[in-house]
Formats: structure tokens, C-alpha cells, sequence
């Protein structure tokens, strides 16, 4: 049995109006890669975020293999979040650079993991240049690379392919495999299922902020009766998927005013009412 | 703090200021326009008056003269000084001063203005007409009023030396004795402190907070938009050494540029002015040691203050909409406390948030040491740079600062 890295135990997220997360219960092992599928709004992003320890949760713990919570032992983890977060005054090496000084560690062994990586993602002739002109493509290379700088122990990656072309997200999904073998734990959000099937070896399903399914593809398929991955989802995930809500920022009582007061109302229309003058 | 903390803190700032200098218009904004503004404001927009005050004093005036019985010399007084005169009779009016007929004339510029002048006996009346909205017609009132003023004293001592009086003794009987700077004891020092009293502190004060602005912005609200804080809130640090090291970048950053608007402002007076009028304060060591706390206590506040409120946006837009008019809150008190008299002054005063500041600055520039105000600033001082960096670490602390509107 692999060690366990990552422990969720109980975890359930409360922003002002919204339950976000519901009693979430994963363990995360080393040398495996765990997809988190789940609609827009299903609570992915709050569960990698607690995971990073960015989100305290409201209640239950995380807890990395060291019985310490994740907080006060952020440089065991890498984290490329959705928008990448790369400063574009900054050259991509320089980028990479701040992260691992933050952890800790010497430009040195910085530089040359990062030279390793970077020949892997074709990206060693970009890490001088600066990153206001880089495509989404190169920026996801490049806040790859700065999460693998450190050497972390797990790697958190939020839509690691998304918006990008069909050649830079294959050769994003090559690289974990890569991690993998080498021994790496990632945690990879998606809402493509096809993408999880293909790169994970084990599928947590979040809907509606309760972890509906939690295992390997054909641990899914046997358990739902399914035939396919696609029907797996929505025969676990058939009650209306909630909407998108943005955490805990919450619109305060003069400004929501403010804002409806210039809002014009939308017409109404009844059925069978002719539009036409 | 442990040493990886110090690290970290430095490594933050350290970015920040490598970020925040890449950006020309930064540059600009915050070392180049405070360098410049005052010798620009003290040293060309002079050269620029004293161009246009050359150009008027070229210009000729054309001036209607209405009297029936003008002086001659003070006619040829009036041609001296460019006014071109026509003599008018005086037409029959209950004052001198009511426009009538003149009117239209003088307000359509066909005239600069109209002098009436009339003879009393032993005294004489007069009125100038003029267009107040017209620079010539300005410029006309100044010389027709300068050179009557010249001819009122010159008939005045020919009247006293006719009564066989002496004029000079007669015009001014009380004189100073000596050289006047000689009475002022203070030494020169202490009046060169008394003058940097009166602008160094508002300065400081102001610059302080305005220049704090785009930094402070920049490094929060900036973060947050463009989305780059959320990986920066994943890294092991935490969010109180993430506030520091974006505190130390702003101050570093707001430091330099009111260090050279105040070199700037020092450089244009100095040019300006004889080395007499504004020359070293002389201070002692005690009051140079304060005069650094009071601005560091001031920083801290200022600076936490800042970033808490920008660190409170959720997009460089709505950060920009509280910061700017918040700068009122440093404006009034600083202006307000130009007036206020350091004879005596009251104790609570220097408790006082922002007013204290500015008043110990005064004081200390003028080397005044009073312990039990010191006492007061230093003790009011630390109160509101804590709170305002409590503040500032509660704002910090607040989980959904990792969202963004973008």
C-alpha cells in the first residue's frame, strides 16, 4: 500500500451564504495521479485550494502524511492554479526563481530542474525572455516549471490544459505521466472526462460540493453499471448542478444598491405576445 | 523574525521593486516628476511671468484723459511711463466714477481706460474706468494709478517744503536705528529651520500618501486582478511576511520619491533665493534622531493604511476610487496644521492622528525639543501605526483576497 501524503478528513467549507464543500473524505497517495472532475461551480477550485492551504476548512482537517496541516508545510506541495499567476515584467526564469527562493531553495538547484523540465516542455530558449508576450500555452509551461522548481512532493495543477492548443496540452499531460513514473503524486483538476481518463489512475467525481465517486475508471464503470465514463458522470451527478459562486465575497449592502439602481429591468414577455409594432 | 522569514520578507520586496522599476511610466510618476516639479514650478514658471511682465511693459496704452484742466507734468509723467493720452473735456456727471457715455468704449477695447480728473481748488478728484477681464485695460489701471500715486507725492513734499518745513523730517519722524536683520536674534540656522518648518512637513505628508498610492495598488488589488496572488498565497510564507515585504517595497519606493521632491523643492529655493534666506537648519542630534522616528512612524501608518484599503478592492479600479479621495483625510489635517501656533501650544494636539506628526516635524525643524510633546507623538504615534497595521494584517488575512474579478 502507497503512503499516504495527503489526508482529508471531515472537510466541509462554509462561505457567508454558501456550503461549498460537504463532509469530503480523500486520502492521497504517493506516486498517483488523482483527477478532480466536476461541473463549473462544483467545488474543484475550494477543494484544491484547501488542499494548498490557501482555504482554512470550516470544519475537518487536511493533514499532509506528517500529521501536520498543509499550512505550515506549503513547500511539500507545487501548485499551478488556474490563471497561472506569472508576473509579466518578470522573465519566465526569474518567475521560476521568486517561487524558489520562497521555498527555500538555492538558484542553483532551481535552475538545473528547471533546465530538466524545461527540455521536456520545449521551453528552454523562453526562460530569459519575459512573460508579457507569451502565449497561454507557454504561460502554463512556465507556472509548471515553477512549481516543480522545488521539488515538491505533491504537485496541485487547476485546468492544467485548459484554453490550451491540442499540441501544448498533450505535452502537459506527457510530463505528468512523466512525474508519475518518477515517483510524483499530482492532484490534476479537470472537467474534461476524457482528459482524466486518459492521464489519471484515479477519478474523484465532486458535484455540488459532495465528492460522489471516488476511484480507478473501471472502479467507476463497475460501480455505476456503466459503459462508458460519460455515463459513469451523469448517472452519479443527475440532480441540477448548482451555480458558479465566488467564494466568500460577498457584495456589500450599498454597492448591491447602487448597482440595481442603474441596472434597467428586462422586459418581459408573455406567450404568444407579438414583438412587432 | 527567523531568518527564513527575513529571507522571504526580502524576497518579496525585492521583487516587488525589480517589478515596480521595469514599468517606465512608474519611473516617471515616482523618481522623474518629483524631482522636477518644484525646480520646474520655482524656476520656469518664474522665467515664463517675467516674460510675459516684459511684454506688457513694452506695451504702449491708449488712455482717454477727460479733465478741463489736466496738469502738464503729470501729463508728461504719463508719457513716460507708455500711456498715450487724449485729452477729452469733462463731461457733467454726479460722480467721476459712473460710466455714462464712456460705457460702451471701454468695454469693446476701442480704449484701454478712461482717467477723469478734476480740480477742486487746492485738491484734486479723480476715477479710472477700466475692463477688469482685459489684460491691457489692467495693465493700463496699474500705470495710470502708478504714476498718479508718483505725482500725489511729489506735490505733497513741494506743499511741505512751500510751508517751510523740512519734508524728510516732516514724512518720517520715527526711524529704525541700526541694521534691521541685526534685531532678529535668532540665528540663522534657527530661521532657516522656522522656514523648512512651514513647507517640509506638508510636503512629506502629502507625497507620502499620494506616491504610496500606485505602489500600494499595483502590489494588492493589481495582484488580485491580474490573478497572480492566488500562487503567491500558495507559497510557504505567511500572509503577515507577505504584508511586510510589500510594505517595505511601497515605503522603499514612496522613501525615494519624497527624498527627491524634497531635494527638488530644497534645490529650487536655494536657486531662487539668497543663501541667507534658506540656508541649513541647525539641529541637534536628538532632533535629527526624532525627526527620522516621526517619519518612519509615519510611513508605517500611512503605508499600512494604504495597502489595507487597496488590499480591501477587489479590482485596481475600485482600489483607485477609495485611495484617491482618502488622500483628504492627509490634506486637511496637514494644511491645518500650517496654522496652528507652536507658542504654547497645547498638548493634545500631538495626539492627534496625522496633525501630531506634522506638528513634531515643525517643532524638530526648528529644533525645539519639548519632552512631554515628544512623549505625546512618539506614544500616539506608535498607537495609530499599530492599528493601522493590524489593520492592514486583518485585510491580509481575509481569505477571499485569492478571488478575483477577473
Amino acid at each position: 500500500m502507497a503512503e499516504t501524503l495527503l489526508s482529508l478528513r471531515g472537510v466541509t467549507k462554509k462561505f457567508t451564504e454558501v456550503e461549498a464543500l460537504t463532509e469530503i473524505d480523500l486520502d492521497i497517495h504517493s506516486g498517483e495521479i488523482v483527477g478532480l472532475v466536476g461541473s463549473n461551480g462544483a467545488g474543484k477550485t475550494t477543494l484544491l485550494r484547501l488542499m494548498a492551504g490557501v482555504y482554512s476548512p470550516t470544519t475537518g482537517s487536511v493533514l499532509l502524511s506528517s500529521g501536520r496541516p498543509v499550512q505550515e508545510m506549503r513547500q511539500e506541495l507545487g501548485v499551478v492554479p488556474e490563471s497561472t499567476g506569472l508576473y509579466s515584467r518578470l522573465t519566465a526564469w526569474e518567475n521560476i526563481r521568486y517561487h524558489s527562493r520562497m521555498h527555500g531553495v538555492s538558484d542553483a538547484v532551481a535552475w538545473a530542474r528547471t533546465e530538466k523540465f524545461a527540455e521536456h516542455l520545449d521551453m528552454s530558449e523562453n526562460l530569459r525572455r519575459h512573460t508579457k508576450g507569451f502565449s497561454r500555452g507557454m504561460k502554463q509551461k512556465t507556472a509548471l516549471l515553477r512549481a516543480l522548481a522545488h521539488g515538491p512532493n505533491i504537485l496541485l495543477l487547476d485546468e492544467p490544459t485548459a484554453g490550451l492548443d491540442i499540441t501544448s496540452a498533450r505535452t502537459v499531460r506527457a510530463l505528468v505521466r512523466q512525474l508519475r513514473n518518477e515517483g510524483g503524486t499530482v492532484i490534476y483538476s479537470t472537467h474534461h472526462l476524457a482528459e482524466a481518463q486518459q492521464v489519471c489512475d484515479r477519478i474523484v467525481i465532486i458535484h455540488n460540493g459532495e465528492l460522489r465517486a471516488d476511484g480507478s475508471p473501471t472502479e467507476l464503470l463497475e460501480g455505476t453499471g456503466t459503459e462508458t465514463l460519460e455515463d459513469a458522470y451523469v448517472s452519479l451527478t443527475l440532480d441540477q448542478a448548482r451555480p458558479r459562486h465566488e467564494d466568500n465575497d460577498k457584495e456589500g449592502v450599498l454597492s448591491s444598491w447602487w448597482r440595481r439602481l442603474f441596472t434597467p429591468r428586462t422586459p418581459k414577455a408573455t406567450m404568444g405576445e407579438s414583438t412587432d409594432e | 523574525m527567523s531568518d527564513g522569514s527575513g529571507r522571504r520578507v526580502r524576497a518579496i520586496a525585492a521583487k516587488e521593486i525589480v517589478e515596480f522599476a521595469r514599468d517606465w511610466r512608474t519611473i516617471m510618476a515616482i523618481i522623474v516628476i518629483p524631482l522636477l516639479m518644484f525646480p520646474l514650478l520655482f524656476i520656469l514658471f518664474p522665467v515664463l511671468l517675467e516674460s510675459e511682465a516684459a511684454e506688457l511693459d513694452a506695451l504702449e496704452v491708449a488712455v482717454i484723459v477727460q479733465s478741463d484742466d489736466f496738469p502738464e507734468n503729470l501729463h508728461e509723467n504719463l508719457s513716460f511711463a507708455g500711456v498715450v493720452t487724449l485729452i477729452e473735456p469733462l463731461p457733467n456727471l454726479t460722480t467721476l466714477s459712473d460710466p455714462a457715455g464712456d460705457l460702451e468704449r471701454v468695454r469693446n477695447s476701442s480704449v484701454d481706460a478712461v482717467l477723469r480728473f478734476e480740480s477742486n481748488n487746492q485738491t484734486w478728484s479723480y476715477a479710472i474706468l477700466h475692463l477688469s477681464t482685459s489684460e491691457r485695460s489692467n495693465e493700463a489701471r496699474y500705470r495710470l494709478l502708478a504714476t498718479l500715486s508718483e505725482w500725489e507725492d511729489s506735490e505733497v513734499r513741494q506743499r511741505i517744503s512751500d510751508g517751510g518745513l523740512d519734508v524728510n523730517e516732516t514724512l518720517d519722524p520715527l526711524r529704525w536705528n541700526g541694521d534691521i536683520a541685526q534685531g532678529d536674534v535668532a540665528t540663522t540656522g534657527e530661521q532657516a529651520g522656522m522656514v523648512l518648518s512651514l513647507f517640509i512637513p506638508l510636503v512629506l505628508a502629502i507625497w507620502t500618501y499620494s506616491s504610496a498610492i500606485q505602489p500600494s495598488i499595483d502590489m494588492t488589488a493589481g495582484e488580485r486582478e491580474r490573478g497572480t496572488l492566488e500562487a503567491l498565497l500558495c507559497l510557504p510564507c505567511t500572509r503577515l511576511e507577505l504584508l511586510m515585504g510589500k510594505w517595505v517595497a511601497v515605503a522603499t519606493i514612496t522613501g525615494i520619491g519624497v527624498v527627491l521632491q524634497i531635494c527638488g523643492l530644497l534645490f529650487a529655493i536655494g536657486y531662487l533665493a539668497s543663501s541667507s534666506f534658506i540656508g541649513l537648519p541647525k539641529l541637534s542630534l536628538v532632533s535629527v534622531g526624532l525627526i527620522v522616528l516621526s517619519i518612519l512612524l509615519f510611513a508605517v501608518m500611512v503605508v499600512a493604511f494604504e495597502l489595507a484599503l487597496a488590499m480591501r478592492s477587489h479590482s485596481v479600479k475600485e482600489a483607485g476610487s477609495i485611495l484617491a479621495p482618502a488622500l483628504m483625510l492627509i490634506l486637511f489635517p496637514a494644511l491645518f496644521t500650517q496654522v496652528i501656533n507652536l507658542d504654547g501650544i497645547e498638548g493634545f494636539w500631538f495626539a492627534i492622528p496625522v496633525v501630531n506628526i506634522l506638528l513634531a516635524l515643525r517643532e524638530l525643524l526648528m529644533n525645539r525639543v519639548i519632552t512631554e510633546h515628544v512623549l505625546i507623538w512618539v506614544m500616539s504615534s506608535l498607537l495609530y501605526a499599530s492599528l493601522a497595521a493590524y489593520y492592514a494584517s486583518k485585510q491580509f488575512s481575509r481569505e477571499d483576497i485569492v478571488t478575483s474579478l477577473s
